[in-house]
């Protein structure tokens, strides 16, 4: 089904601030590095689409999206 | 080509005497496009009024845009050397601001706000137990002013018996901002005060009071941000001494000044609103929301301003770059077309889209968010747990500023 399908997340590096809603929101993709405060992928960082709009939506500093798959 | 005119000065302290103006924030919403509005009177000087949520959204996630450090972050300017001798990460632009905000960005996520859980309550059962003990009294200072400076001094590193010092210094660098000046000297203060944060003595005592507690930690580290920011490293340089003590400061008065305005709003709330409370008593999953909704309805930072740094249409009016552009996130936060009844407190509002207490978008979103969510709870969850009930018994006295809505003094019976 289409909301299931598992999209790649992306991380833009320059816009993150460590805000870390997106690790509160998945932590099994998502990890803040406690030294940089900056977020990092885990596991296999992908999501099904309807919770990776959510987080896309939710990170403050628009650092996160899907990385397109073409 | 004359710009249309705000109906109402937002800068005037004078405005805000009885809280967030909802009814000239609800006129200029309604107004197409933006509103100038002019300080002083001064043809030449004035800032476009941002009030609608969408627009305050799309200016904080523009800093390239609408910039934090091209021009200073309140209404008024200042000279240059004035910025540059207080400026922290909070006045300025990727990437700069992002190396700064990094240093402490760890110790504010979610996740490790939760290490202070305990303390929080521990300070929020000791301000509740006075304020019972008391029967009645001034919540702003048992209750709401204790808790949120002894929390973030603690993450500091300022000792317990220091926490009222800080009170003191914040109070008075908020006043800065109002029309009750200190004298130049106050806190043993020689520098010009327009080279001073806030133009107040205060931010010199507070200047002066980091540098004494960065030494301390210099010489014996310990698990708190002070050392943290003592020995970190900005492309390979530690901080200077301005940068460190204009960073301590930012997080004290962060810190603490924004979060007791949501504190003491809560009080207004519960007399005001106890319906509402009775609601998330009987059920604890309304407490993140109720949080919210008190965070929204007290919008405890009026606004931040940006500097436009180039020609830029925004609701379809041409901003010019150099221009003053203001968001007002206690208008926003009002907005019908997002938050319908916006003058309804309402426990239950759906979370998204977000209020913009937290400054909307982009990079500088409010680090302490999540730590402000949690005390904030925290002490909720306590009143309704004790069954707490509290009247206010006094006119609320609003602290005189276009820049936050705080309350100075608030008289209140519990029982």
């Amino acid at each position: 089904m289409p909301e299931d399908e598992l999209v790649p997340m992306a991380i833009d590096d320059d816009l993150c601030i460590g805000v870390g809603q997106c690790e509160l929101l998945e932590p099994e993709v998502f990890r803040l590095d406690d030294d940089e405060g900056r977020a990092h992928l885990i596991n296999d960082g992908r999501l099904p689409r309807d919770r990776a709009e959510t987080v896309v939506d939710k990170c403050p500093s628009g650092a996160i999206s899907i990385r397109p798959t073409t | 080509m004359a710009k249309p005119q705000t109906p109402v000065d937002l800068a005037d302290p004078a405005l805000y005497q009885r809280g967030i103006p909802h009814e000239a924030f609800a006129e200029i919403q309604a107004a197409p496009g933006l509103l100038w509005n002019a300080i002083d009177s001064d043809p030449d000087d004035g800032f476009w009024a941002v009030t609608r949520h969408a627009d305050v959204v799309e200016v904080s996630r523009d800093p390239a845009t609408y910039s934090s450090a091209a021009g200073h972050i309140q209404i008024y300017d200042i000279d240059p050397d004035a910025l540059e001798a207080r400026a922290s990460m909070i006045d300025m632009d990727p990437p700069r601001h992002t190396r700064l905000r990094r240093l402490v960005s760890a110790a504010f996520t979610p996740r490790h706000v939760l290490d202070h859980r305990d303390a929080i309550q521990d300070r929020v059962d000791r301000a509740l137990d006075a304020m019972v003990a008391a029967g009645s009294g001034d919540w702003v200072d048992i209750v709401a002013k204790p808790i949120p400076i002894s929390v973030i001094s603690d993450m500091m590193g300022v000792p317990p018996e220091d926490h009222d010092y800080m009170i003191e210094l914040s109070d008075h660098l908020v006043a800065g901002t109002s029309n009750e000046p200190l004298e130049a000297s106050a806190y043993g203060n020689t520098t010009e005060l327009r080279l001073l944060p806030f133009n107040s003595p205060a931010a010199h005592g507070i200047n002066e009071y980091a540098r004494q507690l960065g030494e301390q930690r210099r010489r014996e580290p310990k698990d708190d941000l002070v050392t943290k920011l003592i020995n970190a490293e900005v492309d390979g340089e530690r901080l200077t001494d301005n940068e460190f003590t204009n960073f301590f400061r930012l997080m004290i008065f962060a810190g603490n000044e924004t979060t007791r305005g949501s504190m003491a709003h809560l009080a207004l709330h519960l007399h005001q609103f106890p319906h509402e409370f009775a609601r998330v008593r009987s059920d604890h999953s309304l407490l993140e929301s109720a949080a919210e909704e008190v965070i929204r309805y007290s919008s405890p930072i009026l606004y931040f301003r940006r500097t436009a740094t180039r020609d830029v249409t925004l609701s379809g009016t041409p901003i010019r770059a150099g221009d003053k552009v203001v968001m007002w996130y206690s208008a926003a936060n009002f907005d019908e077309s997002i938050f319908p009844g916006p003058l309804r407190f309402d426990v239950d509002r759906p979370l998204r889209p977000p209020n913009v207490a937290f400054g909307g978008s982009g990079p500088h979103f409010c680090l302490g968010a999540s730590l402000a969510r949690l005390e904030l709870t925290i002490l909720i969850k306590e009143i309704l747990n004790r069954d707490l009930k509290v009247e206010v018994i006094g006119e609320p006295h609003f602290v005189p500023s276009n820049f936050v809505n705080g309350i100075e003094n608030l008289q209140v019976r519990v029982g």
